[in-house]
Parts: structure tokens; C-alpha cells; sequence
């Protein structure tokens, strides 16, 4: 059966926790960062996402700590994760890869 | 009572949205986000944050716990709740155009005035809403009981979907001769129904393909029991796969 495409959100998370554990606010800013401040996910959107996550065995709770007495959960890759980031990742590089050879095959041509 | 107070208040509000399993695991880090998120002499939440919470909690209620292993179960689910939608939509467009003489003279096939609209209105309106309000009801409750291994939802389903049968039959037969489809054929037309029909029809034959059956827990049997099974299921996809795999492997290795 053909692989379905990650969702941007999906890729970004797994992307930002490619670096080690996080916790959810570092996620979100993570992400921004790592994007370009093109991808800005919200909490609700955020928490969904690690749910599923977790559900589906990608990540997992790496430890909880308290921090100005609020709970502060950190997430980090599992092994399963890692292969679908990886396995991703490269889907994508060899996408662009021939968009890129394309695009330079047709700007040759025109020139 | 302080701004950030003030703030973390109308998020616990917004966070009612989501079911309450969800808030006990996941609420006060959600919380300590949203507020490390918040700028200073933030009193409210933004629009677009308390959307977002909304939808995410509404989803997090409505979505299916079906494994992804009961993959027949899952589709069936997601297609009951797609008829909710179409429900709601269609409820939503009948509001709208029911004030509309030209509607009434498209179904009807004569003109009527707008005292006669006004008049009937009132009546219609409520018998509109209750006839659209009750599929919705249908479709989400078979939707989260069937999501949740209820065998006597698979069965009401079957049944339900027979009498969409029954009706499908009334709604060609009731039809006035010389009505002209092409104006008002997804509001008023067969073209609801039975696209109904067919999403009805597409649900029953998921729920019942033999790889729904494991999904659904029999009756007598506990939820220990069940699971049990269902673990038992999914071992033994997890034991083809391996056989699958090592299929594909060259025979030296």
C-alpha cells in the first residue's frame, strides 16, 4: 500500500523533536523558528497532534517537570518515529530534488 | 483579580470543551502553553486561540477510538459522521431559503403569495428543523456508538438503514409529476436522499465485512473479554506482517 503524505504540522513536530525532548511550548517555538515563522501552530492544534502521536507510537513522553508551579511535559522521538521522519524527510528531498532539476532544465532551455 | 488570572480563567472555560478525560491528562500543561504563549496585559483570549481550542475540543470529543487496525470500522465512522455534516448543512440551507416564494413555486408548482409564505411558515419551519435535527441525532449516535465496539448499534444501523430504504421508495413515489429537478435538486430533490442512501449503504457494508467483526464486542462478552480479543486480533495482523516480511527476505539471511 502507498505511504501517505505526513501533514505539515505532523513533519514540523517530529522535525523539532529530531533535536531531543521538548516541551510544548518549545515546540511551538521551535517551529516557528525552524519554518521561518511560516508554520505557527496553536495549542489546541498542538495537543491533538502529540495525542495522535502518541497514539500511533512516534513519540513518547520523555519526563515531567514543574516549573513556576505549572506542569511541564517533554516529548521526545521513538525509535518508530524516527524511521517515519527519516523515511519522510527523504520523500520530500527526493521531490524537491526533481522540481529543482526541472526548474533548472527549464530556465537552461529559456535562456 | 489580576490579568494573567483573569486569562488562565477564560482558558479553563474554552478548555470545557474537550472531554474530560482528556482535560485530567493534558489540561494544566495545555494551560501553562497557552499563558507562557500570552503576551502581558493579555486579559482575554485572541479569536483565533479560542477557535482553535473550540475545534480541537469539539474534535476531540466527536473523533472516533477505533484502532486503526479496525480499519472497515474506522471508515464507516468517519462516513456517519460526513452524513451528520451533510444534515446539518442541509438544515442550514433549508433555513435560509425558506422564507423564498420562488422555492415554493419550484416545489410546489404554483404561486404563492407571501401572506400564504408567512402563514405557513411557522408550521413548516418547526417540522423542517425536527425532520433535519433528527438524521443528525441518528447519524452521531450510531457514529459514537459504533466507534465504540457497540454490537446493538451495528444492528440499529442495519435496521435504521432499511428504513432510509422505505423512505428512498416514498420520496420517488411521493414526487408531483412535471417538477423540474434541475432548480432546487439538492435541497429538495431525490438527489438528497439518495446520496443518503448510498453513504447508508456504504456504512452498513463496512460495518459488516468480517474485519469489522473483531471490532465489534458480542454480546455477554466484557470489555476485558473484548479487549482481550482484540489484542488477539491484532497480533495475529502483526504476526502476518512478519510472515509477509520475511517472505520478501533472501533465503541466506
Amino acid at each position: 500500500m502507498a505511504m501517505r503524505a505526513m501533514q505539515e504540522a505532523t513533519f514540523m513536530i517530529l522535525t523539532a523533536l529530531a533535536d531531543g525532548a521538548q516541551h510544548g511550548y518549545g515546540i511551538i517555538t521551535d517551529v516557528r523558528d525552524i519554518s521561518g515563522g511560516q508554520v505557527r501552530l496553536r495549542a489546541g492544534t498542538l495537543y491533538m497532534a502529540l495525542d495522535r502521536l502518541r497514539a500511533d507510537e512516534l513519540i513518547a513522553v520523555d519526563r515531567e517537570e514543574v516549573v513556576d508551579g505549572r506542569l511541564r511535559r517533554y516529548y521526545r522521538l521513538t525509535p518508530a518515529g524516527t524511521r517515519q521522519l527519516a523515511a519522510e524527510a527523504a520523500r520530500l528531498q527526493a521531490h524537491a530534488a526533481v522540481a529543482l532539476r526541472r526548474l533548472d532544465l527549464a530556465g537552461g532551455m529559456a535562456t | 483579580m489580576t490579568d494573567q488570572e483573569h486569562l488562565e480563567r477564560a482558558y479553563r472555560r474554552l478548555l470545557a470543551w474537550y472531554p474530560r478525560e482528556f482535560r485530567r491528562e493534558n489540561g494544566p500543561e495545555i494551560l501553562a502553553v497557552l499563558m507562557a504563549g500570552a503576551p502581558p496585559g493579555q486579559r482575554r483570549p485572541a479569536l483565533a486561540q479560542s477557535a482553535d481550542l473550540i475545534r480541537c475540543g469539539l474534535w476531540m470529543r466527536l473523533r472516533p477510538s477505533v484502532p486503526r487496525s479496525a480499519r472497515t470500522v474506522r471508515a464507516a465512522v468517519k462516513l456517519m459522521y460526513a452524513g451528520a455534516v451533510v444534515s446539518t448543512v442541509n438544515l442550514v440551507i433549508l433555513l435560509a431559503v425558506i422564507a423564498d416564494i420562488k422555492i415554493y413555486h419550484a416545489i410546489l408548482g404554483y404561486h404563492v403569495t407571501a401572506a400564504q409564505v408567512s402563514h405557513v411558515n411557522q408550521r413548516f419551519i418547526t417540522t423542517f428543523i425536527v425532520l433535519c435535527a433528527v438524521p443528525i441525532a441518528l447519524w452521531l449516535w450510531m457514529a459514537r456508538a459504533c466507534g465504540r465496539g457497540r454490537n446493538w448499534a451495528r444492528i440499529v444501523s442495519t435496521v435504521l438503514f432499511g428504513l432510509a430504504t422505505l423512505n428512498l421508495t416514498s420520496v420517488f413515489s411521493w414526487l408531483p409529476p412535471g417538477i423540474h429537478l434541475t432548480l432546487v435538486p439538492m435541497i429538495y430533490g431525490p438527489a438528497l436522499p439518495v446520496l443518503y442512501w448510498l453513504v447508508g449503504l456504504a456504512v452498513v457494508w463496512l460495518l459488516w465485512r468480517p474485519a469489522s467483526r473483531a471490532f465489534f464486542r458480542p454480546p455477554g462478552c466484557t470489555q476485558a473479554q473484548h479487549q482481550a480479543q482484540m489484542g488477539e486480533f491484532d497480533h495475529e495482523a502483526q504476526m502476518a506482517e512478519l510472515a509477509r516480511f520475511r517472505a520478501r527476505l533472501p533465503r541466506h539471511v
